[in-house]
C-alpha cells in the first residue's frame, strides 16, 4: 500500500495491520501523522474537551531486585539511601493531595523483597479507613507478579486480595515494549515477559478492575516492535476493553546503566501520532509533558492526545533520570485552553469531575515537584518491623529493630 | 483545515497581500498542523531539505581580551554582552580576532552600538566601518522592536558592509510578536542586510509561553516574512525539542548551538552529533555552517541509518 492509500484507510475507520502501521511510520511526514491522529482525536473527542487528572505520583519504595538497566530510580537491596514510605507519611501525602483537589494517589515501587503481601493488604485498608472516597491507583503488573512470586499466591488471588483491601485500579507500568527480545536487552525479562504483563492485564480486567496501558520507547527497540507492541495492546483491549487509556514516553537515559541518548521531540510526537491510528479501541492518549516538558506535552494535543495526564504533584522515577519538568493544574489548564480546548477535571474511569479546582478556591502556585523522600532521610517505618523480611538486609534491620524498639520510629 | 485557512495560504502561495481579515484567520487558527503544513511548503520551496546550524562559542565583551583555548568544533566566535565604548568594542574585536584563526567573529546588539553613538546614524556608520576593519564579521543581532525606522539603518548597515545574522522579536511575545512578525514583513529591504529572522525570544521561566505559541509564531514568520531568507529558531535558548518541532514549522536554521558540551553536564553525545541527529530525525540533512552562513559540511538521512 502506498503511504495515500493507508492514509485513506485510516480516515475511513478503518483498522491498520502491523506492516500497514509501520510504513505509515517510516513513510509518513510528521505532519500527516498529526493529521491522521488529529481526525481521529475529533471522532473520538468531538466536544473539543481535553481531560486532567489531580492526583499525586508516589513511589512507595526505591528498592527493587528487578535491577531494568534503563532504571535510574531503583536502589539495590541493603542500599544506603534505600527507602520505604511509611503509613504516616502516606498520609501526609493524600492530606496535602486533598488539599489540591486531588481524587487518587498513583502509587508504584521496587520490587522489595522485604514487603510481602500483607504490608500492601494494610496499607490499603488503612488509607480506605481514613480516606473512604479516595482512589487507589496502584501496582503494576510486574508488582503484581513480584507479589505473588513473593507469596506463592496464585496473581488472580493476589489481586482479589488486594482489591478486598482496597485497589481500585491498576497503572500500566512496567510494559516497556511487549516484545521480549527487547525486555531481555533490558533485562527487565525477568520481571515479567510480554506475554507475563499482557496476562496479568488480562486478570485485573478480568476482576472487574479497568487500568491504564503505558509504552516506553526509544531504548533498543525497532520500529517493528514499537508497532507490536501496540497491536499486542489493541488485542488484549478487544477482547477485554479494560483499558482507559494509554500512555507513551520516551526513554530517560541519564543516570541510568543502560546509557545511550533520548529520543527526540519529533520522534515522540510521531510515535504518539501512531499510537492514536493503531490504538482504535483505545478512547484516551494522555500527553507525557513530565518526559517531554510543558510545550511539546501541549503540542501532544495536535498529534493525537485527549488528556494532559496527571498533575502530578510528586514525582521520582522520571526526575531521577534527570527531568525535572513541573506543571500545577494552572499550567496545565493555560496549556489547554491556549491551545483552544476546554479544560476538565476526571477520575480515573475518565468521569468529568468539573471545571478546574484552583478557580474553585485558592491553591499556592506550584514551581516544582515533590519527593517522596528527602535526601539523607533515612527513617526506617516504625511498622514495616511488624512484616517478616527476606532479604539479608532486611532481617538484619527486623533484628535491629526489635532489639532497639526506640530506633525507627518513623514519627 | 477550513475554507477561510486555505484562501489565506492560497494567497499566500500567490504573493497576494492580506487584509485585516486573513491576518486573524492566521493568528486565530487553532489548526496547528495545517499551518505547520503551509509553512513548511514555503520553507521547502526556499530550503529545499536542508537545516543549517552553527556552533557557536560566546565570549563575553569584557573578557574578551583574556586568552584561553577555543574549543576545536566552533564555527562562531561572538562577542557577547554590551560594550563600555566604542574603543571597548574594537578592542575587544581586535583581540578575539587574533586568536579566533579562520573562525569568524561576530558581535553585538545593534540597539547597543546605536546607544555608544549617541543615536546618530553617522556615527554608527563610521563605528561599523571601524569594527569591520577590526574584523567584525558580522553584527550578531538587531530587535526589530527597537527599530521604530528601519530603512535608515539598514542603509547604514548597507553602507558599512556589514550585515546582521538576526533579526530578532527583542523583548516580546503572544499578539505583540505576531503583530511585530507583520510589521517585519512590510520591510522590504531587511533581507540584504538581515541573513536570518529570528520569531521567538528566549525561553524565560518567569514569562513562560506555550509549545502552540511558539510554533504558531515561528509557521506565521515562515509564512508571511518573505523577505528574508532563513527564519532561526535558537538551540540553547529554546531547547531542542522546540527547536527541533520548529523545523518542520518553518524554520530553517539553528543557533547557538554549543561548541563544547558543559564540563559538568557528562553529556552522552557531543552537541554536533547531537544537533544532527535531532535535525535528520525531523527529516531533513543537517548542514553546518560558519558564523559567515558558509557551508561548513552536510550530513543526511543516509548517515545516520
Amino acid at each position: 500500500m502506498t503511504v495515500e492509500s493507508t492514509a485513506e484507510k485510516v480516515l475511513a475507520g478503518g483498522r491498520l495491520s502491523g506492516e500497514e502501521a509501520l510504513e505509515l511510520y517510516v513513510a509518513a511526514p510528521t505532519s500527516l501523522l498529526g493529521r491522521l491522529a488529529d481526525t481521529i482525536r475529533v471522532r473520538k473527542h468531538p466536544t473539543g474537551v481535553v481531560t486532567y487528572i489531580i492526583d499525586r505520583n508516589v513511589n512507595y519504595t526505591n528498592v527493587c531486585v528487578a535491577r531494568c538497566s534503563f532504571c535510574a530510580f531503583y536502589r539495590p537491596v541493603g542500599a544506603d539511601d534505600g527507602y520505604v514510605l511509611g503509613f504516616d507519611e502516606l498520609f501526609r501525602k493524600i492530606d496535602e493531595t486533598l488539599a489540591v483537589g486531588g481524587v487518587q494517589l498513583l502509587l508504584q515501587g521496587g520490587h522489595n523483597p522485604d514487603l510481602p503481601l500483607e504490608w500492601y493488604e494494610d496499607l490499603f485498608g488503612a488509607i480506605k479507613a481514613r480516606y473512604p472516597d479516595f482512589k487507589l491507583h496502584a501496582l503494576s503488573p510486574p508488582e503484581l507478579l513480584h507479589l505473588s512470586r513473593l507469596s506463592q499466591q496464585p496473581v488472580p488471588v493476589v489481586v482479589d486480595r488486594l482489591v478486598r483491601a482496597g485497589l481500585d485500579s491498576v497503572p500500566g507500568g512496567g510494559a516497556e515494549i511487549l516484545v521480549d527480545r527487547v525486555r531481555r536487552l533490558l533485562h527487565c525479562d525477568s520481571k515479567a515477559t510480554a506475554d507475563e504483563w499482557l496476562s496479568v492485564m488480562r486478570v485485573v480486567h478480568r476482576a472487574g478492575l479497568r487500568s491504564t496501558a503505558t509504552m516506553m520507547y526509544g531504548s533498543v527497540e525497532r520500529l517493528e516492535e514499537r508497532v507490536e507492541h501496540l497491536c499486542r495492546l489493541r488485542e488484549l483491549q478487544d477482547e477485554t476493553a479494560g483499558f482507559t487509556a494509554f500512555i507513551t514516553w520516551s526513554y530517560q537515559p541519564p543516570n541510568t546503566e543502560l546509557g545511550g541518548a533520548e529520543a527526540t521531540g519529533i520522534d515522540y510526537l510521531r510515535t504518539l501520532a501512531l499510537s492514536r491510528i493503531v490504538l482504535d479501541n483505545f478512547d484516551n492518549l494522555q500527553a507525557s509533558w513530565v518526559t517531554q516538558g510543558g510545550k511539546v506535552g501541549q503540542l501532544s494535543l495536535a498529534f493525537g492526545a485527549n488528556d494532559m495526564g496527571s498533575v502530578m504533584i510528586e514525582e521520582n522515577v522520571v526526575r531521577a533520570a534527570g527531568a525535572e519538568y513541573c506543571m500545577d493544574e494552572a499550567e496545565i489548564v493555560r496549556n489547554i485552553e491556549d491551545a483552544g480546548f476546554a479544560a476538565k477535571r476526571r477520575n480515573m474511569v475518565y468521569d468529568v469531575m468539573g471545571d478546574p479546582f484552583f478557580r474553585e478556591r485558592s491553591i499556592p502556585r506550584r514551581t516544582e515537584l515533590a519527593v517522596a523522600r528527602l535526601a539523607g532521610d533515612t527513617t526506617v517505618p516504625a511498622e514495616v518491623s511488624r512484616y517478616p523480611a527476606r532479604s539479608r538486609p532486611g532481617k538484619e534491620q527486623r533484628r535491629q529493630a526489635a532489639q532497639q524498639p526506640e530506633l525507627g520510629t518513623g514519627d | 483545515m477550513n475554507d477561510d485557512f486555505s484562501s489565506v495560504t492560497q494567497k499566500i502561495a500567490d504573493g497576494a497581500a492580506l487584509d485585516e481579515r486573513d491576518w486573524q484567520t492566521l493568528i486565530d487558527t487553532h489548526d496547528l498542523i495545517a499551518l505547520g503544513v503551509a509553512a513548511d511548503d514555503v520553507r521547502r520551496r526556499r530550503h529545499a531539505d536542508r537545516v543549517t546550524f552553527v556552533q557557536v562559542v560566546d565570549v563575553p565583551v569584557e573578557t574578551a581580551a583574556n586568552g584561553g583555548t577555543l574549543p576545536d568544533q566552533a564555527g562562531e566566535l561572538r562577542l557577547t554582552g554590551r560594550p563600555a565604548s566604542v574603543a571597548a568594542a574594537v578592542a575587544a574585536v581586535r583581540a578575539v580576532v587574533a586568536r579566533a584563526g579562520s573562525v569568524p567573529v561576530t558581535g553585538f546588539a545593534l540597539e547597543d552600538l546605536q546607544g555608544l553613538c549617541g543615536h546618530e546614524l553617522g556615527r554608527l556608520g563610521e563605528v561599523l566601518l571601524e569594527l569591520r576593519e577590526a574584523g567584525l564579521a558580522l553584527v550578531t543581532e538587531a530587535a526589530a522592536d527597537t527599530l521604530t525606522d528601519p530603512e535608515p539603518v539598514f542603509d547604514v548597515l548597507r553602507t558599512s558592509g556589514l550585515t546582521l545574522a538576526r533579526l530578532t522579536v527583542g523583548d516580546v511575545a503572544g499578539q505583540a510578536a505576531f503583530s511585530l512578525v507583520r510589521r517585519v514583513a512590510t520591510w522590504d529591504g531587511a533581507g540584504t542586510v538581515c541573513r536570518a529572522f529570528a520569531p521567538l525570544r528566549p525561553a524565560e521561566p518567569s514569562r513562560p509561553t506555550t509549545g502552540y505559541s511558539d510554533l504558531r509564531q515561528v509557521a506565521l514568520a515562515r509564512l508571511l516574512v518573505d523577505n528574508i531568507d532563513s527564519i532561526q529558531v535558537d538551540w540553547a535558548g529554546h531547547g531542542p525539542k522546540l527547536a527541533q518541532v520548529a523545523l518542520t514549522f518553518g524554520a530553517d536554521d539553528v543557533d547557538a548551538v554549543p561548541a563544547a558540551a558543559p564540563d559538568d553536564l557528562g553529556w552522552r553525545r557531543s552537541p554536533r552529533e547531537e544537533i544532527r541527529r535531532n535535525i535528520v530525525a525531523a527529516g531533513f540533512a543537517a548542514v553546518r555552517r560558519n558564523g559567515r552562513f558558509e557551508t561548513l559540511d552536510v550530513h543526511d538521512r543516509s548517515e545516520h541509518e
